[in-house]
């Protein structure tokens, strides 16, 4: 097909179909109605999460909550797919060009996405980390009167929980993670505020040399919508839950620290925006992508709402506690913003400890999804025995 | 309280009743078994009491001084380290108790000033900021020695004294299915594995002598509200020791892809060692650690099980992602093995995982263990059905040389041989795998009687195992075309069947009367190996007349020549043709013998008359000798030798 006709509108699109559907048998027909509802339901599930206000904390873009969502949709979205894929009419379509090819470029694509799964599970044990840390640093605020013990008790929180936030990723890559020794040279040591690192690092990498940013790179080799007649088959929703999967794992790495994401905000997403499903999820990128260059260049432990929020009260809570210690006393206003923001700082540490355990969790449950599909396809693959399954 | 400042007259009174009250505070705190809300509320009682009894003591005005005097006194205690090079907990026992009773004091005087606060006097103020800052030095620097403490009094245990390396983990078949040519047998299957290795092996993670320091800082610091702080400190201090024992075993972090990417003879050795660490961390280091938390933090609720948790999370799931990646690796027959060793493992510390992480907390743990496990168990059956085709699916193109044993015999019974070590095991596993054998799995442990061996599931999946290697082995004969050949080979090969079964525990399996079938089975191939090779040569030994005295010379003559070419043929080929096994090659040459030698010299004897001529080219001696020569696997000749 050439190129301008590729361009066509989604309408297009459409009466391009009713032709094919013409001419085809009526199991063809419901494959096609499948077809659609899928693509349906994936433009819905995305339109409702490029629509959270940023405004309502709870449901604020890249939250832990519109995480979880984002990974509810995902299960949906999965389910629906193999659905598809495994029951529909004819089992040996899959080993069938073009399906052939595009199902083991599937499997490649899902066991990287498991790596990654893994390396942001990693990466939310630091987010529990600073969520200790803030969590320190609100309850020596909120005594009162505050008094400079409770603003060096803060303060250095608040040290550990900036230098983590700042280091994490730079530090996550693996050699960096052994190093560090704990012990204290006391000599020379006389400001009374030293901070003793205890910041935890991602030492528990995914594998040497292993970088989120290049497997997110590498999940999107290949990975071209479907052209002509294929557009019609069902290589039209393995390329749609390829497209879901690149995008969940891109924005599950922009959000949590990972290890190695630089380039992150230069993945390209091969999404026309013709595609009426794909609008949301282009929207999405965009908008994260942004997010990411925006904090890139400053280097972030990642965009999560409830850790920027975390980041941007800490700078604030530590100016505070800087100018305690310079003048010795502060005034009443002063003192009185500060248990503000430590209030306010209470409120991401509260929704992290709802939330990040069954993050968590859920991050599993995609885990195994992932790989109970990919276990069905290989069998199914097999069992059409047309070829060896690929080892992969 | 308002009593201490209302300036009642009656002095004495009040002291008495504060003084009683104190007595009783302080008795009742030294009670053990105290819940930890009751005992701050006499720690915070305690502290009121001291400070009401100094202002009662001054008659109201000089109470806040002598505050101020003990917070000196304290603060001195507190401030002399600040400077201080050494570390207070390296200094000795007596700088270390005498920093905490200054941290005690100051956090008592923190506390009493707080519940006077109300009255926001000015003085008051100023003191309890002061002594709360004297509170965040101290415990800034409780924080540093107790890393420092853990750190310098760590300990690293080896490995070797808790779990000596299996011995079987060191047996061949990490050969792939194609690749194996010769038989790789080492005897030194025993199996130390089992369930006596469950005796908990808990060692000291941290030197016994210091665990009484690091409780009594724990002690102050929950005290003073710094518990989140000792937390943090001590699961950052112990999941690094943790990462650095796990490295320390040679396990390093794979991904998924790499995993999944690998040799099989590395996968194989990374498998082995899994099965090996897995054991350590889980059975000794983990429970150490469990063991260390709750030394340390046992009567503070749930915040022991909260820094277990944390610190060993990582390293759990870690080693959970590895045995998830092999789970769902390619099912090669070779793999087999290693997954039932990876299986037994995990099923074995099962219940170790369970007490670990009984929290609800841990729960996550546990259910992804619960997950592996079965994961592992549809690998290893995926595997066990990847074996049974790679049997039957095995081709030859050429006939195999020698008509000797099979390198695929060899491999599969070598392999099977193994079996019987993971007989519960895979009774469980393969239970279901077929319906006929289901119902009569009733008991787990099938012991040692005979007649339920003979029955259990993996008894049926192993005599289905050796059906589709004998139909194989039948295919492969048919590559012959020599008839006495294919059934040399079948011979050989169902010989070696039979002896692998009843040298080795399979005999329990397979039953005596597989054995009895199968002992047929030979028998009757090297029969037939007779017949087709020897019929032929033995015909021309024949009487025809077995009436008449003797035949004529010129037949004699024709019969002789007849048979000294079809024995010499014989001889040329069957030199070249294998019977590994010496017995039966005994055994054969001897019933040959019997039935080739006794006809020839019955033959010769009967001849008597014409035995000098020339005609007769071999002694009966000579044959019963050349016989000797066949099936050594090397091809010889009559025709150059010399002439008799």
């Amino acid at each position: 097909m050439p190129a301008t006709d590729y361009q066509a509108s989604f309408l297009g699109r459409i009466s391009i179909r009713r032709n094919q559907v013409i001419a085809m048998d009526g199991n063809h027909e419901q494959e096609l109605q499948d077809l659609e509802l899928f693509s349906k339901h994936v433009s819905e599930r995305f339109a409702e999460l490029l629509s959270s206000p940023d405004d309502v904390p709870f449901d604020a873009l890249l939250s832990i909550s519109w995480l979880r969502k984002l990974l509810d949709f995902f299960l949906c979205c999965e389910a629906e797919f193999k659905g598809i894929l495994m029951m529909g009419n004819d089992p040996s379509q899959i080993s069938k060009p073009p399906l052939d090819r595009l199902i083991p470029e599937f499997l490649d694509r899902s066991v990287k996405a498991l790596d990654v799964c893994n390396a942001v599970t990693n990466g939310l044990e630091s987010v529990r980390h600073y969520q200790k840390l803030a969590e320190i640093v609100v309850s020596a605020l909120e005594q009162k009167p505050i008094g400079d013990g409770q603003s060096r008790r803060a303060k250095k929180a608040l040290t550990s929980l900036i230098s983590a936030m700042n280091v994490d990723d730079k530090e996550c890559s693996a050699a960096k993670a052994t190093e560090r020794s704990w012990s204290f040279s006391r000599r020379g040591v006389s400001s009374k505020d030293r901070v003793p690192e205890h910041f935890r690092s991602v030492s528990n990498h995914v594998a040497k040399n292993w970088s989120a940013a290049k497997q997110i790179q590498a999940m999107t080799n290949n990975l071209v919508p479907p052209r002509g007649a294929e557009g019609s088959g069902l290589a039209s929703p393995v390329y749609t839950m390829s497209v879901i999967m690149v995008f969940v794992m891109w924005a599950l790495v922009a959000a949590i620290p990972c290890q190695e994401r630089n380039g992150l905000s230069a993945i390209h997403f091969p999404a026309p925006k013709q595609l009426n499903w794909a609008q949301s999820i282009i929207g999405l990128h965009e908008k994260i992508g942004e997010e990411w260059k925006k904090k890139e260049k400053k280097g972030t432990a990642g965009l999560l709402d409830e850790m920027q929020k975390m980041e941007k009260l800490g700078n604030i809570l530590m100016d505070f506690t800087d100018s305690f210690q310079f003048h010795g006393d502060i005034t009443d206003q002063k003192a009185e913003e500060a248990a503000a923001h430590a209030a306010e700082l209470a409120e991401p540490c509260r929704r992290m400890e709802e939330g990040l355990l069954p993050l968590q969790m859920q991050i599993r449950e995609v885990f195994h999804r992932i790989v109970k599909t990919r276990t069905e396809l290989l069998n199914a693959l097999d069992q059409v025995g047309k070829s060896s399954p690929p080892l992969l | 309280m308002d009593g201490c400042q209302s300036g009642v007259p009656t002095y004495e009174g009040d002291l008495h009743v504060v003084a009683a009250a104190h007595h009783i505070v302080k008795a009742l705190g030294a009670t053990k078994n105290l819940s930890d809300d009751l005992r701050k509320i006499l720690i915070d009682l305690d502290s009121h009491l001291s400070m009401i009894t100094s202002n009662i003591d001054s008659k109201g005005g000089r109470g806040l001084v002598d505050v101020e005097e003990r917070l000196d006194q304290a603060e001195r205690k507190i401030m002399r380290w600040e400077t201080d090079p050494m570390m207070i907990w390296d200094s000795g026992p007596k700088e270390a108790s005498d920093y905490l009773e200054a941290v005690d004091e100051t956090g008592k005087l923190v506390d009493g000033l707080r519940g006077l606060s109300v009255h926001e006097n000015r003085k008051q103020k100023e003191i309890l900021h002061r002594a709360m800052n004297i509170l965040q030095m101290a415990m800034s620097r409780l924080e540093e020695e107790l890393i420092h403490i853990l750190v310098r009094h760590g300990q690293q245990f080896e490995p070797k004294h808790m779990y000596s390396r299996s011995i079987r983990k060191d047996i061949v078949y990490d050969e792939s299915f194609v690749s194996v040519e010769d038989e790789p047998i080492k005897e030194t299957s025993s199996r130390n594995y089992s369930n006596d290795e469950s005796g908990e092996c808990i060692v000291d993670l941290v030197h016994a002598d210091v665990i009484p320091d690091i409780k009594s800082i724990a002690k102050v610091m929950f005290t003073s509200n710094y518990g989140p702080e000792f937390c943090e400190a001590f699961i950052s201090v112990q999941k690094e020791a943790l990462e650095q024992y796990f490295s320390f075993l040679g396990t390093e972090n794979l991904s998924i892809e790499d995993v999944l990417k690998m040799e099989w003879t590395c996968l194989s050795s990374k498998m082995n060692k899994w099965t090996w660490s897995m054991k350590i961390i889980v059975r000794v280091y983990l429970a150490s650690e469990k063991q260390l938390c709750d030394q340390v933090l046992g009567g503070l609720g749930s915040v022991s099980s909260y820094c277990f948790l944390e610190i060993s999370k990582a390293t759990i799931l870690c080693l959970l992602n590895f045995g998830e990646a092999v789970a769902m690796g390619p099912h090669r027959p070779e793999k087999l093995l290693r997954l039932l060793d990876m299986y037994e493992t995990l099923a074995c510390l099962l219940r170790d995982i369970d007490t670990l992480f009984s929290e609800e907390a841990g729960s996550f743990i546990q259910l992804q263990f619960h997950e592996l496990l079965e994961r592992l168990g549809e690998s290893a059956i995926a595997a066990f059905e990847a074996f049974r085709v790679a049997i039957s699916s095995n081709g030859s193109l050429y006939p195999f040389a020698g008509g000797g044993v099979h390198p695929l015999n060899k491999y599969v019974m070598n392999y099977i041989r193994m079996f019987p070590e993971y007989c519960n095991t895979l009774n469980l596993l393969l239970k279901n795998q077929h319906p006929g054998v289901a119902d009569q799995v009733t008991e787990p442990d099938y012991g040692l009687d005979a007649s339920l061996l003979t029955s259990c599931p993996m008894a049926y999946h192993l005599r289905s195992i050796t059906s589709c290697l004998e139909s194989n082995l039948h295919k492969k004969s048919q590559l012959y075309k020599d008839e006495a050949l294919q059934h040399i080979f079948l011979m050989n090969n169902i010989h070696y069947l039979v002896q692998k079964v009843k040298g080795s525990e399979l005999r329990l399996f397979f039953g005596d009367e597989w054995i009895r079938k199968h002992n047929a089975m030979f028998q009757q191939h090297a029969m037939n190996y007779e017949r087709a090779t020897w019929s032929s040569v033995v015909s021309f030994l024949r009487d025809d007349n077995p009436g008449s005295s003797s035949m004529s010379k010129s037949t004699f003559k024709e019969r002789c020549k007849g048979f000294s070419v079809a024995f010499e043929e014989v001889y040329k080929t069957q030199t070249s043709w294998s019977i590994p096994d010496p017995e039966l090659r005994e055994d054969l040459r001897i019933s040959t013998s019997l039935k080739v030698v006794l006809a020839y010299r019955t033959f010769l004897g009967r001849n008597l008359a014409y035995t000098d001529d020339k005609c007769v080219k071999h002694t009966v001696e000579h044959v019963e000798n050349s016989l000797l020569d066949l099936f050594e696997g090397s091809s010889r000749s009559l025709r150059n030798s010399r002439r008799w």
